[in-house]
Parts: C-alpha cells; sequence; structure tokens
C-alpha cells in the first residue's frame, strides 16, 4: 500500500550536514508557535513558520453571536491591544447599520485606542527585551506598563480586556478629572520612555547585534505586503492614521515615522517612535475633546443590517487590522473575516531567516511585531 | 437564504452595471471610478462591478479570467499587495467565494482597497485538494498571497492550483472534519 | 488545586511531637541505659593522669577550654580544616550565597523591582536556601537516550573543577590549600578542563540544544583561554615566579593593575566569557537555544551545575585580586590583641574560667582575609553589574573580538611589562 500524501508535502532526503530544529512551540524564544528550523553549522538555510497552536475559530464563531455578543469575544485574538482590534469591527458593524457616531466618543476612542498601542508596544518590547538577553529591558517597560493600564481601568473598568469600543461609540463616558490625570500619567510616561534610548537603543551590543540583520527592502517589504511598523521602518510611509484617516484622526496633529535602513533594529526602534508620536496624540486629543456630549448611540436591542458587505481597516500595534463584515439580514454577521498585521508579516520570516546566523533568529523574528495569538486568530 | 447578496447589494446601496455607474456619477468619488472605468475598459463583459463606495471597490469575476485580471490590477493599476483573502460559503448556491482585498503602497491609492472576488464550485462532501473546488492561484502575481492562501485552502477546502505550498496552515495536522469555515460544519452546543 | 496538608490541625502537629518523645524516653530508659551500663561493665577505662577516665571526667574535660584550644588550632592546621572550611569549600561556599543574593537583590533594584522578599523574614535572605531545597526535592530526569554514566557525572566533575581551583587561591599568608610553585600553571591546567566537562555534558544528553550550547561553550571558552594567558605573562616575566603566594608578596608596595591596567581589562573580560555570565552568556542562551548546555539537567544535577559555576565566580574574582589587586596586602586595620589575652588569657564569666591561648588566628592572618574579601567582593560587584546593562552577544561577535581584538591587547601588555623589566624600573633587581 503506497501512502498518498496530502498536496504539497513531499518527503524529502537530506543531506546529515542540515540539522533540523524545532523553535516552538515549547521554546523559550518562540511563543505560541513553531518553527521549523534548518540549520548548516550556524547559519538558517530554511524556515518553515508553524503557526496555528492558539486557533480558536474567532472567525466562525463570530457567526453564531449577534453584533453586540461579538464584542467581548473579538478582542481575545490580542487582550493587549484589545481597543485596536475592536476598532474596525465598530467601524464596520456602525457602517452597515448607518449610525452617526457622537463626537466626544470619537475623541475618547482615539485616546483609548492609543493608549492600548502603548500598553502593547510596552509588552511587546519587554519581549523584544529579554529575546536578546537584555533583562533591563524585560523589567521596565513591563512596569512602566502599568501606568497606562491604570489609566485604562480608570476609563474602562478593565485592566486589560477592555471590551470599551460598541458599535455606537464608547461603553461609557471618562471619569470625572481623566483629563487630569491622563495628562500626568502621559508626561511621566514620556519622559520615562525616553530613557529607554539610553539603555537600549544606543547599547552598542544591541547595534552590533541588529544592525544590517535581516534587512528587508523597500521593495520587497512591499511585494511581501507586509504591513505597519515592518513596512514603515523599510522606508515605506504607509499610517492608515494618515492615509484613510478614521474618526478623528485627520483633526489630531501627528507625524508618521519611518525609517529608511529595514533591519532589526529599525524595526525594532519604530514602535518606540510610535509610542513617543502616541503621546503626542493623545495630548492633542485631550486638548480639542469637546467637552460634554453623549459618547454613545443607543442601538435597537438586536440589530439587523441588510445584505451588505463592508471592509473597514485601522492601525493597530501591529500595523494594518482589517475586518470584513458581511451582512445577511440576521441579526448575526454572515461571515466575519480578521486580516491581522501578524498575520501579513509572518510572510517575512522566512524570506528573513534564509541565511541568517542563528544568533539573529529571535531578533529578526520579533522584530516582525509579530504576536502569534493575533495572527491565529 | 441570502441566495443572491451581490444582488441585492447592486441594488440597495451602488451601482453594479455600467449604466448604473453613470447614474451614480454625482456620488461617486473620482478615483474610484476612474479605477472602476478602467477595469470595465479593458475586460467590459468579464468583469462585474459590484459596488463602488468610498475608498472600496468590488469587483467580481469569473474564476478563469482572475488570473488575468490580477495581473492587469498590479501591473496598470498600481495595487501592489493583498490585505486579506476571506472565503465565503454559500450553500444555497453551491459555490463558495474568495475575496482578495488588494491594497497598494502607492501614495496616489493608498486610501484604496480593491475588493476582488471569483467563485468555484462547492462540494456537498469535500475532500479537499483532490474535489472540484479549485480556482487558480494568485502567488505569481501579488507575492503576498501565499498565507492567505493556505488558510483559505484549510478553513473551506479551496485549492489553489500552482500554489507552491498548499500545505494546512493554522488547523491541526490531524484534522479529518469538515473544512471549519463552511457553513455545514456547526459549532457544538449551538 | 495542590494542598500541601490537607487536614493539618496543630493539634495533632504537637500530639505526634509529643509521641516522638515519649518513645524515644521510652525507648531509651528501657534500651540504651542498659546497653551503656552492659559496655561499661566489660571496657577497661584508661588512667589519665591518676584519675581513672570516667564518661563524667570526659564531659569535665570537654567543656575545659584550656584543654580543648590546643586540639582546635591543631585541627585548624591539618588540610582536611583548610579544604573543608576556611581557604576552601566552606569559606567560598558562603561568598558564593553572598554573590547570588546581592546579585539577585541588585539586579532587582536595577530594574525597579523587589527582588526576594518573603523567605527568610529579611529581605528575602533565605531564599537562596529555599531554591536549593527545591531543587534537592525535585525529580532528576535523565534523557532516554542519553549516555548516561558520563552525563550523571558532569555535574559532578564541574563542580570538582571548580573546587579544584578554589585550593590554588592564597587567602591570606599561608592560608592556602596548595601551595604550588608551579600555581598559575595548575590555574590554566584547571580551567582547561572545562571545555572538555561542557562538550561531554551536551555531547551524553544526546540532544540538539545542548549539543550546539556545547559546540558554542567549547568555541567561546577554548578562544578565549588564549587571551586569558597572554594577559598574565606580563605578570610572571615581572615577578619571575608562578607561584601565587609569591605573586601577592611581589605587590607588597603596589598591585600590578598600576602597570599592567591593559592586561587587566583583557583578563577581566576574558574571565567573563569564561564564566558564561551576560554579556557572554552565549552557552546559555535562552531565547535561541533553551537553556544551552544546561537544558537536560534537571534537579539537582542542575543544582550542581549552579554551584560549581558560582564557585567558579569567586575563583576567578579571588584570581583577579591575587593577580592584579594584591591579594591580602592592604593597610592594617586589625588592632594588636593586648598581651595579656596571649600569655594569661581571658576570664570568662561569672564562673571565671581562665582561657590561655585564646586568639585561634593572628592579626595579619585577620587582616589579610579582611582585605581580601573586600577586594574580592568588590570585584563580583563588576561581573555582576553588566547583567543589568547590556543584551547578550552574538557568537561571530564574540569570537571576533576574542581572537582579533583581545589577543593583540594581550601582546601589547606583553611588550609593556617586558620594555619596563629592560629599563630595569619593575621586576627583579629593579628600581621600585
Amino acid at each position: 500500500m503506497v501512502l498518498k500524501l496530502p498536496p504539497g508535502i513531499k518527503l524529502e532526503k537530506e543531506d546529515d550536514k542540515i540539522m533540523t530544529l524545532n523553535v516552538g512551540p515549547q521554546h523559550p524564544g518562540s511563543g505560541h508557535m513553531r518553527i521549523i528550523v534548518k540549520i548548516d553549522g550556524d547559519y538558517i538555510v530554511s524556515c518553515d513558520p508553524d503557526p496555528g497552536y492558539v486557533h480558536r475559530g474567532e472567525e466562525k464563531m463570530a457567526e453564531y453571536r449577534n453584533y453586540i455578543t461579538n464584542i467581548p469575544h473579538l478582542e481575545r485574538p490580542v487582550i493587549h491591544d484589545s481597543c485596536n482590534i475592536l476598532y474596525p469591527y465598530c467601524l464596520g458593524v456602525e457602517e452597515i447599520l448607518g449610525i452617526e457616531v457622537p463626537e466626544r466618543a470619537k475623541y475618547v476612542r482615539v485616546i483609548a485606542s492609543e493608549l492600548n498601542r502603548c500598553v502593547y508596544t510596552l509588552y511587546w518590547l519587554a519581549i523584544y527585551g529579554i529575546f536578546l538577553g537584555h533583562s533591563t529591558m524585560f523589567m521596565w517597560p513591563a512596569g512602566d506598563r502599568e501606568l497606562l493600564i491604570d489609566l485604562l481601568e480608570k476609563l474602562s473598568g478593565a485592566r486589560v480586556t477592555h471590551a470599551y469600543f460598541v458599535p455606537g461609540g464608547v461603553r461609557n463616558d471618562m471619569p470625572a478629572n481623566f483629563e487630569d490625570v491622563c495628562l500626568r500619567q502621559i508626561n511621566y510616561f514620556e519622559k520615562r520612555i525616553k530613557q529607554y534610548d539610553s539603555i537600549f537603543y544606543s547599547n552598542p551590543i544591541l547595534k552590533s547585534r541588529t544592525i544590517n540583520t535581516g534587512v528587508l527592502g523597500k521593495k520587497d517589504a512591499i511585494r511581501l505586503g507586509s504591513t505597519g511598523s515592518v513596512l514603515r521602518a523599510s522606508g515605506v510611509d504607509f499610517d492608515i492614521r494618515k492615509k484613510e484617516p478614521y474618526d478623528v484622526y485627520d483633526n489630531l496633529d501627528f507625524q508618521t515615522n519611518v525609517l529608511k535602513s529595514g533591519d532589526s533594529y529599525a524595526r525594532s526602534k519604530l514602535p518606540w517612535l510610535d509610542m513617543l508620536e502616541s503621546c503626542r496624540i493623545i495630548r492633542n486629543a485631550l486638548e480639542k475633546i469637546p467637552k460634554s456630549g453623549s459618547v454613545r448611540v443607543k442601538l435597537k436591542p438586536n440589530p439587523k443590517a441588510g445584505n451588505v458587505e463592508t471592509y473597514k481597516r485601522v492601525e493597530s500595534g501591529r500595523g494594518s487590522l482589517g475586518m470584513h463584515i458581511i451582512s445577511n439580514g440576521k441579526p448575526e454577521p454572515y461571515r466575519v473575516k480578521i486580516s491581522v498585521g501578524s498575520f501579513r508579516n509572518l510572510i517575512c520570516l522566512p524570506y528573513l531567516l534564509k541565511g541568517e546566523k542563528l544568533g539573529n533568529m529571535p531578533s529578526v523574528y520579533w522584530s516582525l511585531n509579530y504576536w502569534p495569538v493575533e495572527a491565529d486568530r | 437564504m441570502n441566495a443572491n447578496i451581490p444582488n441585492k447589494v447592486k441594488t440597495d446601496i451602488d451601482g453594479d452595471k455600467d449604466n448604473e455607474i453613470e447614474k451614480h456619477d454625482v456620488d461617486l468619488p473620482e478615483l474610484e471610478k476612474d479605477i472602476a472605468n478602467k477595469l470595465t475598459d479593458k475586460f467590459d463583459t468579464k468583469i462585474k462591478v459590484i459596488f463602488i463606495k468610498k475608498n472600496r471597490i468590488k469587483v467580481d469575476t469569473n474564476k478563469n479570467n482572475i488570473l488575468e485580471i490580477a495581473k492587469f490590477i498590479n501591473q496598470n493599476l498600481k495595487f501592489d499587495h493583498v490585505e486579506s483573502v476571506s472565503g465565503v460559503d454559500y450553500p444555497d448556491q453551491n459555490e463558495i467565494e474568495v475575496v482578495y482585498h488588494l491594497g497598494s503602497y502607492d501614495p496616489s491609492i493608498s486610501n484604496q482597497i480593491l475588493a476582488l472576488s471569483t467563485r468555484t464550485i462547492r462540494e456537498t462532501t469535500p475532500h479537499p485538494g483532490f474535489d472540484r473546488t479549485r480556482l487558480p492561484s494568485l502567488r505569481d502575481i501579488f507575492y503576498s498571497v501565499e498565507f492567505h492562501e493556505r488558510e483559505c485552502f484549510e478553513m473551506l477546502g479551496v485549492y489553489f492550483e500552482n500554489h507552491p505550498d498548499n500545505r494546512r496552515l493554522l488547523l491541526p495536522e490531524d484534522w479529518a472534519d469538515l473544512p471549519p469555515l463552511r457553513k455545514d460544519f456547526k459549532i457544538k452546543g449551538r | 488545586m495542590s494542598i500541601i496538608a490537607p487536614k493539618f490541625r496543630l493539634g495533632y502537629f504537637i500530639k505526634s511531637l509529643l509521641d516522638n518523645v515519649f518513645w524515644i524516653i521510652i525507648l531509651l530508659t528501657l534500651v540504651g541505659i542498659p546497653t551503656i551500663q552492659v559496655a561499661l561493665f566489660f571496657i577497661d577505662l584508661p588512667v589519665i593522669d591518676g584519675d581513672l577516665l570516667t564518661p563524667f571526667l570526659a564531659l569535665t574535660w570537654l567543656a575545659d577550654p584550656s584543654r580543648t584550644l590546643p586540639i582546635v588550632k591543631t585541627l585548624m592546621q591539618t588540610d582536611f580544616f583548610k579544604i573543608a572550611v576556611f581557604p576552601g569549600f566552606g569559606f567560598a561556599a558562603l561568598l558564593a550565597a553572598g554573590t547570588i543574593f546581592v546579585e539577585r537583590k541588585l539586579l532587582a533594584k536595577l530594574q525597579l523591582r523587589v527582588g526576594p522578599f518573603y523567605c527568610g523574614k529579611i529581605e528575602g535572605l533565605l531564599q537562596l536556601m529555599g531554591d536549593g531545597l527545591k531543587l534537592i526535592s525535585k525529580e532528576i530526569i535523565i534523557p532516554a537516550k542519553a549516555d548516561k554514566p558520563i552525563f550523571w557525572i558532569a555535574p559532578l566533575l564541574f563542580v570538582g573543577t571548580a573546587a579544584a581551583f578554589i585550593s590554588l587561591i592564597p587567602v591570606s599568608p599561608g592560608w592556602v590549600i596548595a601551595d604550588l610553585d608551579v600555581g598559575l600553571l595548575a590555574f590554566f591546567v584547571i580551567i582547561g578542563f572545562f571545555p572538555i566537562i561542557t562538550v561531554l555534558s551536551s555531547w551524553s544528553a544526546n540532544s540538539k540544544f545542548p549539543f550546539i550550547g556545547g559546540i558554542r561553550a567549547l568555541h567561546q571558552m577554548v578562544s578565549f583561554e588564549i587571551p586569558l594567558i597572554l594577559s598574565l605573562l606580563g605578570i610572571v616575566i615581572l615577578t619571575g615566579s608562578l607561584n601565587l603566594s609569591e605573586i601577592v608578596e611581589s605587590q607588597y608596595n603596589y598591585p600590578w593593575i598600576i602597570f599592567m591596567p591593559i592586561g587587566a581589562i583583557v583578563f577581566f573580560i576574558a574571565m567573563l566569557a569564561e564564566l558564561e555570565r551576560i554579556p557572554f552568556d552565549l552557552p546559555e542562551a535562552e531565547s535561541e537555544i533553551v537553556a544551552g548546555w544546561l537544558t537536560e539537567f534537571s534537579g539537582m544535577m542542575y543544582g550542581l551545575v549552579q554551584l560549581g559555576s558560582y564557585l567558579k565566580l569567586y575563583a576567578f574574582a579571588a584570581l583577579f585580586v591575587v593577580l592584579f589587586l594584591g591579594g591580602w596586602n592592604g593597610p592594617m586595620v586589625i588592632p594588636p590583641f593586648p598581651q595579656e589575652i596571649i600569655t594569661d588569657g581571658i576570664e570568662l564569666g561569672p564562673i571565671s574560667v581562665t582561657v590561655p591561648g585564646l586568639p585561634l588566628f593572628t592579626p595579619e592572618m585577620l587582616n589579610g582575609t579582611f582585605w581580601f574579601t573586600i577586594k574580592t567582593v568588590g570585584v563580583i560587584f563588576f561581573i555582576l553589574m553588566p547583567r543589568g546593562v547590556f543584551p547578550r552577544i552574538r557568537i561571530d561577535l564574540l569570537l571576533h573580538i576574542g581572537w582579533y581584538k583581545l589577543i593583540g591587547l594581550a601582546f601589547v601588555n606583553i611588550f609593556i611589562s617586558l620594555s619596563l623589566l629592560y629599563a630595569g624600573v619593575l621586576g627583579p633587581g629593579g628600581m621600585i
């Protein structure tokens, strides 16, 4: 009896010189995924990422719940960035239900979204630090993250899984004197993350390890369809907040950070620059926010949309985050497709790791701003 | 249940055929209309414009023409990457739709998303990779489509011909059930 | 949910203690006392100083300091005491334990955390003991395809080699376990063993990540041994001796670091690499190769390797002190003992027992130990500091540093010392 292999899978005979390493899922340097790495000496000859260890079928689950009950579970893929992953869902549902969001709610959304982006980036940065063996860089961002988590707790009542954005606005208004507390925390936070430069980004060993490793050129970044910080570190000026402004981003004063070199160092530095920019956005939004007004349009208990489909995207901590929602006139969406930046950046990994040294694997892998749970959905 | 989403969309929201686009001329944004017109000029009957909204265009095409159209979109319209590939199962029409959301990093049209959709036959008893549920892969034209198409293959059983690496991506290796995003795969307890 | 003591009640606990005490008393009275009486009936007790040595008399002598102190003093001169307690294992292990505690607290303060806090009430003093108990109580798992004898013996060899290293260190005048004439050569031999042990253990584990870690360790240690050895040649040239005690004595006026700062820097960097400390902890690079050559060790085997590496850390820091910082030399800080203590002894307590010959150690020895400890702790502090500041370096950059930069600097150091020697400034018969 001949074993019939599924299409695409080949039995291969390999040279003994080449060693196959299973990096993950129980490896400290992989996260919830597996990278099958083949090495020849210290050089990686091929790399095959194998995600899916935390696949939860969010898209399938979303087909069974109505537009409101979808909110808390759709933020699960990336709980550290839960506001941003709910953002395109809310925008999409608002479009297909035809809801106009109040002005104040838009500003509150922007503030919460930027705070949450910083929370995510700090977590990511902490893990980037420990992947490079820099334990102080693990502890500092993890500690400074508390500042912003406290703010978000004041805002939404939950520390990590906020479920704060709802179609039609935000769940509740900002508490009294939130503006002052937020401004104070953000000022301190900005002062604090500027210190990361001296301990981490100016560190000579870090520079020697990451500069000119895993270089993703501008053309390749576009061809591979990378997004977010990976794309901007390669010199492409693309930020959805600027290019296709949603809510009130066109009223706010900020700029897009672009670095030219496209190596691991640029990819690791860009989210940090974005955090400084986020502080600016938050301060700006706190200035411009309408002092009073409603923050939520009440929906009908079980809203139904017509036969429409929509694709909305926002800039999350990991790049473009799009949701394709198809409605067929029932209370539940017919199909929700979540297209996440992590999943789109994953394709760069085999491309970048081929020919790299094994020691560069953690720094290149994590500099892709990849969040395994989000990519698996 | 939703026998003809595309038809209703075209009547409800925006224009579908060329004359209807003319009718909605005032409402429609300039850039989007321009792109849609370029497409319809080139492949007039092979392509069907489903809707044109602000920053969004959706066109539908037959699976035999999709490679040609994708090549044209890539080379002449400057759409250079794929944002998402969503497969949608329509058991009533016995079809599976695959929607490619094409984006561009070119500054002039970077706010645009062109949704290119195509449909293939749906088998009632799927045997992924060996049945008639097949589409040509766009991987040679849009390199970034590789993992998206792998995901679509395992989630809906759509086999992409000429895809270099049609393996499982997210599902476990021993998954022997239906492709999970088909409508006849029911979640337990629901 | 795990419960340590499912039905714990204080009453039961006290009852069990009392039960044990009761049975011990019963057994002693019924069995122990008759046994002793029967034994004494048959044994001829010796007559010492005209007294029959009864057990009562023996106990009296044990409590008499004038009789026990000479015994203690003789004991302190034996090799066993030196190996087990003072310049040897006990002293080193105490310093190593202190090192671990300081490292944890220091790193925690640097990273804005608290560090060990609860175990031992005061600032987590007993955390290390808790960790040790945990490691001892853990199951030792051996990989199925491992080469078992070598895998078992590798941690023991590692600790043994580290301990052999310690035996060469002169702590204060005369207090050294092995005062070899070729002490420095012995040191070179001993550090040559570590890569062999590492490769043996990683090979015998028969697993991929330990193998890569072992090969890395081999590369790293071998390539850094050369600058390590070369950086010490300057001292040998100027001192004209390989004996570590003589090297310390030669630094009575000035430590060698004044004349050979380059050699000291090269030695320090090579030392960090030999010790596999951050930023050179490539053989244990967590995010790349799990834990390197330590991956398959579990339980107390891992604990032994850690103990060995901290002993090695102490030994290297002590060697740096001995070679570059003047060892035990330092200003006299211990006041001289009053004469009457040495001759008459001191009077102790309400019973007024006179204890002659009391100072067990000479002031010179105490002073030497004091300065040696201070210097060693300082060097250890400098070895620990980079952990909070630097990320891990990559293997090719590391080897580049070793082969290109450090060896060159080591030669510069040799030339400096040679020119000092031939100019007649330093060395045997020099001006200073």
